[in-house]
């Protein structure tokens, strides 16, 4: 039998008295497996145990059929960008993905082309020698995909890769994940947005309160995400034109003006992602910075399975 | 050829480069990271609060030398019956001791010792160096490196620049210059021990500052005072046994040795340096292996 490249047995991880991930078991072969599921439900855990950065409170986690606590060595084919927005912010793009990728075993020429590799595969090229303490948030979550890629590990654990990304940044970005899964890499990605991880794969791990709520077919999900209204937090500068535009969407529900901000309610999000991607890159409306969506829909979705 | 094709291409270029060079070693893991911090560090905020620290002897030699200069300060003065003149040599000998290895040094390595891991850890940058193929005791050296380089280079300029401001009344500075050399080991050495006692701290306790501040100012003042072995336990008892030796030899140092009267008592420089040794070799090796299994869990 073919070992897992990820192999999660029994795992349970307390905080002290509070419990993060409980008594979770999952094998991860190939492909893309996303990891849904709302804030504070445990995905940054189970991502963090996983690239072994938090040691078991009981059960095992074996990354290419060793345990990965304590064993450096299988993190020359392992890429993680986590959830947490920190850099070395005085450093260039180019200087931090080739110093990581150096780290990673590269030797200074080999480095440096493929840290220049990986940003221009992030579409970073043109603000590579740019401080990241002047990059946007988008920039900043590409540039954290960046030093994951850059050694090219076949392993890949994204953590909210797409948090706060513009639209074009976003599809951009999905787009790039699914030719790495297509190359043969094995990728983990946790997101609260169902829209997100449903572009990326059907192959889902549904996570709530620290347990493993449903692995498999993201369909079922999709049925029951549909009964609630989806909203979007849309940061842009010219919000209340943004805000027209949604006006002839009949899917939109309610909008509210926030400064710098509209938020959105919808019925049918798919088509909404899809249509504000056509928005930001017609430019008819000016500039979008951010496209983010608060949890709450995901949360009455999950708080309806545990239910169940 | 397309997009995706290209990448993998090129990342098989990248695999083979990394297969080809292999995991680098302990020391070259620890170089990298050497490299990638020291910028980090000696541009950092710290380093402000490291060259206010510094600059502190030399704004009092300078002081010193104008007081001199104009005749405001009288520095010759009478020491049972005996006429005596305090040298610019034992001046400096003397702030070497006070304001360096007692003060600067050791509150150097109490504020960048213990941030070696912690500052990752509050940056929630630490993840991005552990999740690569080199053991966490070579992160923790490579920090260490250029925390040694940091301080040596902001320190170091500052004693030469008192040696000159100060040796030069009523001493010379030709005479005086292999004694400075003697000093400037004898502070690099300091900064060494003191800095690898501080990472130690910083990789055990969960408030590695407060830990370090109480060892500076407490354990060790009273160390090197109560009578009996818990001398033995501090780093200024052996750093004292070194000073004498580093002071330069002239009429004026009788009253230095009366200042400093603990180091008639001091054991032979090679019994120094040996304690020196093991100390910082047993307290390196003590924090890797503390950060090599400690589990970080950076807040959210």
């Amino acid at each position: 039998m073919k070992t897992p490249v990820v192999s999660v047995q029994a795992v349970s991880k307390w905080y002290g008295q509070v419990i993060g991930l409980n008594d979770v078991t999952v094998d991860i072969s190939s492909g893309i497996i996303g990891l849904l599921g709302p804030n504070g439900a445990g995905k940054s855990t189970f991502m963090k145990l996983v690239a072994g950065q938090l040691k078991p409170s009981k059960g095992t986690v074996n990354v290419f059929g060793q345990p990965i606590w304590g064993n450096s060595m299988a993190y020359a084919d392992m890429g993680y960008a986590p959830d947490q927005d920190a850099f070395y912010e005085r450093m260039t793009g180019l200087e931090w993905v080739t110093a990581l990728a150096r780290l990673s075993g590269l030797d200074e020429s080999a480095a440096t082309k493929a840290a220049a590799r990986a940003l221009s595969s992030v579409a970073l090229s043109d603000v590579s020698g740019k401080r990241i303490g002047a990059y946007s948030k988008g920039m900043r979550q590409r540039v954290k995909l960046a030093q994951a890629l850059a050694h090219d590990p076949r392993l890949l654990l994204l953590d909210e890769p797409l948090a706060g990304m513009d639209p074009i940044g976003r599809r951009r970005t999905i787009k790039l994940i699914r030719e790495w899964a297509q190359a043969g890499k094995t990728i983990v990605v946790s997101s609260h947005v169902l829209h997100e991880i449903e572009l990326l794969t059907p192959n889902i791990l549904l996570i709530n309160n620290g347990r493993i709520l449903a692995e498999g077919n993201v369909h079922r999900i999709r049925e029951l995400i549909d009964q609630h209204p989806h909203r979007v937090h849309v940061r842009a500068a010219a919000p209340r034109v943004v805000a027209q535009a949604f006006l002839e969407y009949p899917h939109v529900i309610s909008l509210e003006l926030e400064e710098g901000a509209v938020v959105v309610e919808t019925s049918r999000p798919d088509e909404f992602y899809t249509q504000l991607t056509d928005l930001a890159a017609s430019g008819s409306v000016g500039l979008i910075d951010e496209v983010t969506s608060p949890d709450d829909n995901l949360q009455a979705v999950f708080e309806y399975l545990v239910e169940q | 050829m397309n997009e995706g094709a290209q990448e993998s291409v090129d990342g098989q270029d990248a695999h083979a480069a990394r297969n080809r060079v292999g995991r680098p070693g302990f020391l070259t893991s620890s170089v990298r990271v050497f490299d990638f911090t020291l910028s980090e560090m000696l541009w950092s905020r710290r380093t402000i609060f490291m060259a206010l620290v510094a600059g502190g002897p030399v704004a009092l030699a300078l002081l010193l030398r104008a007081f001199a200069s104009f005749a405001w300060l009288d520095f010759e003065g009478r020491v049972d019956g005996s006429s005596l003149e305090v040298t610019g040599p034992a001046i400096f000998g003397l702030m070497i001791w006070a304001f360096y290895l007692r003060f600067t040094v050791p509150v150097l390595g109490v504020f960048y010792g213990t941030a070696l891991i912690a500052d990752e850890v509050e940056d929630k940058t630490l993840t991005y160096l552990f999740t690569r193929p080199i053991s966490r005791g070579a992160v923790l050296f490579g920090k260490y490196l250029a925390y040694l380089v940091c301080t040596n280079l902001v320190v170091l300029p500052s004693v030469v620049l008192v040696f000159f401001i100060v040796v030069p009344m009523s001493g010379n500075i030709g005479a005086s210059f292999p004694s400075l050399v003697v000093d400037l080991g004898l502070l690099g050495l300091g900064i060494a021990v003191y800095g690898s006692i501080f990472a130690l701290i910083g990789a055990w306790f969960k408030h590695p500052l407060l830990t370090g501040l109480v060892f500076v100012f407490g354990w060790e003042p009273i160390g090197t005072v109560v009578p009996g072995y818990m001398k033995n336990l501090t780093v200024a008892y052996y750093l004292q046994g070194l000073v004498p030796h580093a002071m330069p030899q002239d009429g004026s140092m009788g009253m230095v040795r009366t200042v400093l009267q603990a180091f008639q008592a001091a054991p032979s420089i090679s019994f120094n340096l040996f304690w020196l040794s093991v100390i910082l070799v047993v307290t390196l090796l003590g924090a890797t292996r503390i950060v090599a299994n400690k589990e970080y869990v950076l807040e959210q």
